[in-house]
């Protein structure tokens, strides 16, 4: 977790919240600070295939099934963050 | 906000690269020579990128096919498959393919991106979910949205990834259906069919292989990853081009099912659209009968693959899979990818060059893909040309990708 102090995620205690920003350090060339405002593709300049890949990476940790058309809605980490949420409250 | 905003960003990528010249992008053929060589900025070079796997563009047999169908039948067919597009030769070729592949049904498309839209729209529906591969080609990405499906990925080349994911499902989606490749046409890597069909109908779904780049090239037959991976029985849906191993354009569906023939009326992208010309029908019947004749094309084809892959490896590149009709090069980043592309084209070979989000994992490529048709000469060519590219580019190599 040493690496995602810097991001300042400390800040916010939700668990899923946490995890897509250790997901997403290691494609946070710019070293962004990550928050919830952020925009995947148009902040952190994270490539489409890559969100979806991370997405595959979030499916296996929490054992839930995350639908292409779902991810395609969520522009910001707060949306993928609370489409998650949604999908946990369903399966989980 | 404007209508055009969105192409601001590529917009600027794609002008800086054209104007340094080269775009890749932008390549024009100015003139064909052969099946291996054209005139690209005025040069002859070999052509290492091109798809032509069996070399069949210049094939006397299917080009007088071609000329006979366009004097007797005329340059277009003015309709839909649906409608007035289907004359005999289309219902010849669907015969002759799903003879050649030995499955009951076939239907042929406009284009292979359209077998695949209208193969997957036609067969699923709204209550419905897809499994796809994660590095699926983006027409089975446009096929899931244009189903209305639940689309799910599952990660590449792991069938029990996908198991997971169909062991998850929700039990309220009517029918399922899986979608792979044959061979994946970035790195050349191979599908394990015979799986995948085996997890798929575990869980009562159905598995659909795309077969693109591997018809005509893989099995015994030349029926592709799924013959030579011994799947050609138990695989549900076969789709696979004309445009590669037979050198025309145009696409086809082929199953054992009966419900394929259902997608005459219900697949939009087989009922709204202009069939495929006469002439085009014509080309990829005569390259058919042509690559079913002449097993020696596949064997040339696969002689080819070995000499390049052997020599590739020797320069110590990265490359991205084991011997097969794709040979990628991996290389550190697209601005190197660029450069090594534009060296290549600067000493003779034209490839592809790919880079993310066109690529899996987001990797920077250069794809050679290999010709039955390459001479000697051109594989020298193409030889001298990626040794002196091993040179001037230490990334390209594996020691330098670390």
């Amino acid at each position: 977790m040493a690496g995602i102090q810097q991001s300042g995620i400390q800040e916010d205690d939700d668990l899923v919240f946490r995890r897509i920003c250790s997901l997403l350090e290691p494609l946070n060339h710019k070293r962004a600070r990550l928050t919830r405002d952020l925009d995947l593709v148009a902040d952190l300049e994270v490539d489409s295939v890559s969100v979806l890949d991370l997405v595959m990476d979030i499916e296996d940790y929490y054992d839930i099934s995350i639908p292409v058309n779902t991810i395609s809605e969520t522009k910001t980490i707060g949306q993928l963050v609370d489409a998650i949420h949604a999908i946990k409250g369903q399966q989980g | 906000m404007s209508l055009f905003d969105k192409f601001e960003k590529n917009a600027a990528l794609f002008n800086e690269l054209s104007e340094t010249g080269r775009n890749p992008f932008a390549v024009v053929m100015e003139r064909v020579l052969g099946p291996t060589r054209a005139i690209i900025k005025g040069r002859e070079t070999v052509l290492a990128g091109t798809h032509n796997y069996l070399g069949q563009t210049f094939e006397p047999k299917a080009i007088a096919a071609a000329q006979k169908a366009l004097a007797e039948e005329g340059t277009g067919t003015t309709g839909s498959r649906f409608a007035n597009g289907t004359f005999a030769g289309h219902k010849a070729l669907e015969a002759g393919i799903a003879q050649f592949l030995g499955l009951e049904y076939c239907l042929v498309f406009s284009t292979g991106y359209m077998a695949n839209l209208g193969g997957i729209a036609g067969l699923v529906g709204a209550k419905d979910a897809i499994l796809i591969d994660a590095d699926c080609h983006a027409c089975i990405y446009d096929g899931c949205v244009l189903s209305g499906g639940e689309t799910v990925r599952f990660r590449h080349n792991d069938p029990e990834s996908l198991d997971r994911r169909l062991e998850r499902l929700d039990p309220k989606y009517e029918g399922k259906l899986v979608c792979i490749e044959g061979m994946y046409s970035m790195f050349g890597d191979i599908a394990p069919v015979k799986e995948f069909a085996e997890v798929a109908h575990r869980h009562g779904a159905h598995l659909f292989v795309d077969e693109a780049h591997s018809f005509g090239v893989y099995g015994d037959n030349g029926r592709g990853v799924s013959e030579a991976d011994g799947a050609m029985d138990i695989i549900d849906f076969y789709s696979g081009t004309f445009s590669k191993s037979l050198a025309a354009i145009g696409g086809f569906v082929a199953s054992n099912h009966q419900a394929l023939e259902s997608l005459r009326f219900s697949s939009r992208p087989y009922m709204f659209t202009a069939s495929p010309s006469p002439a085009t029908i014509a080309s990829a019947s005569a390259a058919l009968a042509n690559i079913k004749a002449t097993p020696a094309l596949r064997q040339r084809l696969w002689t080819n693959i070995g000499r390049l892959h052997g020599a590739l490896t020797q320069f110590g590149l990265n490359l991205a899979s084991g011997p097969a009709p794709v040979i990628s090069v991996l290389l550190p980043d697209r601005e190197t990818a660029f450069m090594a592309w534009n060296f290549l084209l600067e000493n003779g070979v034209y490839v592809n060059m790919a880079i993310p989000p066109g690529t899996p994992n987001a990797t920077s490529l250069l794809r050679l893909s290999v010709s039955a048709a390459q001479t000697d000469a051109d594989l020298d060519a193409i030889t001298d040309a990626y040794a002196a590219m091993a040179e001037a580019f230490p990334g390209a190599r594996v020691a330098g990708v670390s």
